[in-house]
């Protein structure tokens, strides 16, 4: 026997959480474009997306956010930082978008940690459908893990024959949730698990080595001539971090805030004095793809990267993350490395 | 209000403000809080996000030396929106700083031994930290010797210190401007800190050397320092790349897999050899 949620019981599960004062993050279509926000209604969730424009880290890490307030007087200057997050059930992401959430504790957490970011975390019931389909841009299973993968989910619902999800509860959070609204679900015998696998596509451990060989290398210019530097990739994607600290306000007072920014753009690293260590679009795709796949992991222990395809999917000159990583397997197959302590 | 935000700043008085040249100011802060005061220590080496509320934070180092305890200051160029608001600031005024954040220059294993310093324009700021540490324990060392150039000789910083330091006799300092930046009465030196510095030919037993300028003067120096025989573990530098956090956290300070606000600012000529060429 296992616990099973009937797919027409997604809006009766929804209600229950409304029903005891959570705030609903899903996905809804909103002028033509599925995008993960608030929901209102039950109703208002629409799964006819393989994945949503946007992804779920805005509701840890929003796009700008006060991270203090200040009120000027005439030589002072008063400090508040107010801040609560409300309780949340984000409902709808794939498991690219629950294992971004992972792979964003890590930098939030390490030395210094991030309040802001984490009370939203501890806040937030996460509550993943696994995929039954996947398009030409999806990588997950290349990456390591693969659609029905549990991490960074606290309930993970797997499609099943008979029109339902396996309920899993991966964490106690989620078994909590779970309980609260234990009506909603039933016991049963589960159908054959209905979750599509996406073929792989490169070799994953080749890619930091042959990244750190070759900083320089003609693959940089040659590849990445096309790119027009608009940031559509980093700020789609789900484990893209960076940000900028900006203060906004008047004379009387004001906000500093966290803002979104983007390793694509040309004065994300420009020095005062006018010199850019990052001068070109090619070294500024070298670094977006040596950290997601070098630097981060040798830190963290995760890739920066989750395979959800979302910055294929809309870039807007057709440039593929995916491709480039194929390109580079195929280039560490061709010439792989020196064993270790060679001399040339 | 809890410090369990990390981007919250320390609130700081304005003490004094000191114009070093034309465009180039020092202000001194002291916490507006004892309590802040209480707390905070800092050593050679650290950096700090000022800041003015309105306008934003920006990256400077700690330009006075942690033996000077009880205030922070920092000197900056007028160059931005928050290096403006900064030189709008009066004494009394109130503003921000964050820190202190980064890696140390390893004093205590220099003792013992001569430190060579050598910087460019507006690069002086960072080293006077150090350089005071070392003089107020010139006991621990052997010989001191700065090295200080800048394009003009109205481009000179802490000029009353220059003169000082110029006038002490445990210590070796020499000036130079770049050539065309010098005033009839100019007595120092004329040409650039690497060809200055390959003439002066400092001696390299048992010194540690000490470089800080644009990236472009580094490039020019290390070679000189090989060839005066410094191993490149005795030479040290403090590097800057454009900030936001200074935590580790925002994502632009890396040159390649180093980032300078966690690994940095302080590196050895050795590291900065084994850095791929993005600074």
């Amino acid at each position: 026997m296992a616990r099973l949620l009937a797919k027409e019981k997604l809006g009766a599960l929804i209600r229950g959480a409304m029903d005891k004062k959570y705030r609903v993050v899903g996905p809804a279509r909103e002028h033509g474009i599925v995008l993960f926000g608030e929901l209102s209604d039950p109703a208002a969730l629409c799964l006819d997306e393989l994945n949503t424009q946007n992804s779920v880290k805005e509701f840890f890490f929003p796009k700008t956010e006060p991270i203090l307030k200040y009120a000027l007087g005439k030589h002072d200057v008063a400090l508040a930082d107010d801040f609560a997050a409300p309780r949340t059930v984000l409902i709808g992401g794939r498991a690219c978008d629950a294992r971004s959430l992972v792979a964003l504790d890590r930098l939030f957490g390490w030395d210094y940690k991030d309040k802001f970011y984490f009370a939203r975390r501890e806040a937030t019931c996460v509550i993943t459908l696994a995929c039954d389909r996947f398009d030409e841009a999806c990588f997950c299973t290349s990456l390591g893990f693969g659609p029905r993968a549990p991490e960074g989910s606290d309930v993970l619902l797997v499609p099943v024959e008979g029109d339902a999800y396996l309920v899993e509860v991966v964490t106690d959070k989620g078994g909590a949730l779970v309980a609260e609204l234990a009506d909603i679900f039933t016991e049963g015998t589960p159908g054959a698990e209905k979750v599509a696998y996406p073929e792989k596509k490169f070799e994953l451990a080749a890619i930091k080595p042959w990244l750190e060989r070759n900083f320089e290398h003609p693959f940089w210019n040659e590849e990445f001539l096309a790119c027009l530097g608009c940031g559509t990739c980093t700020y789609q994607c789900p484990a893209c971090y960076c940000f900028d600290i900006v203060d906004e306000g008047d004379i009387h007072g004001g906000q500093r805030c966290k803002n979104w920014d983007s390793c694509q753009l040309a004065l994300f690293t420009r020095h005062t004095s006018g010199h850019n260590p990052r001068p070109t679009q090619a070294s500024r795709w070298r670094q977006r793809l040596s950290h997601k796949f070098a630097y981060y992991p040798g830190k963290f222990g995760y890739e920066a990267c989750v395979g959800c395809g979302r910055c294929i999917r809309n870039c807007p000159v057709g440039l593929s993350i995916l491709d480039k990583l194929v390109l580079i397997g195929r280039e560490a197959a061709a010439a792989p490395a020196e064993p270790a302590g060679a001399q040339p | 209000m809890a410090r369990d935000n990390i981007y919250l700043p320390y609130l700081m008085k304005v003490d004094g403000v000191r114009d070093e040249t034309r465009d180039v100011r020092t202000l001194r802060l002291k916490f507006a809080r004892d309590e802040d005061a209480a707390g905070f220590s800092f050593k050679a080496g650290q950096f700090g996000e000022y800041s003015v509320f309105g306008a934003g934070e920006c990256t400077f180092c700690i330009a006075n030396s942690p033996t000077r305890a009880g205030y922070i200051e920092c000197t900056f160029r007028k160059a931005g929106r928050v290096t403006k608001a900064l030189r709008d600031l009066e004494v009394g005024d109130t503003m921000g700083f964050r820190g202190p954040y980064g890696n140390v220059f390893p004093l205590e294993s220099w003792y013992g031994k001569s430190v060579l310093f050598i910087a460019g324009g507006i690069a002086l700021p960072p080293m006077r930290c150090v350089i005071w540490n070392c003089l107020d324990l010139r006991d621990k060392f052997k010989d001191i010797t700065v090295i200080y150039g800048a394009r003009t000789v109205g481009d000179l910083v802490y000029k009353d210190e220059l003169r000082e330091w110029g006038e002490r006799p445990d210590m070796k300092l020499i000036q130079t401007v770049d050539p065309g930046g010098e005033t009839p009465d100019w007595r120092g030196q004329i040409g650039f800190v690497p060809t200055v510095l390959e003439k002066a030919a400092p001696p390299s037993a048992d010194t540690i050397a000490v470089v800080c300028g644009p990236p472009i003067m580094l490039k020019f120096t290390f070679p000189v320092l090989d060839r005066l025989g410094f191993a490149r573990t005795d030479v040290y530098t403090t590097m800057e790349n454009r900030m936001k956090c200074g935590l580790g956290k925002c994502g632009r300070c890396n040159v390649g897999a180093i980032y300078i606000c966690k690994e940095g600012p302080v590196f050895t000529a050795e590291q900065v050899a084994r850095m791929p060429a993005e600074y």
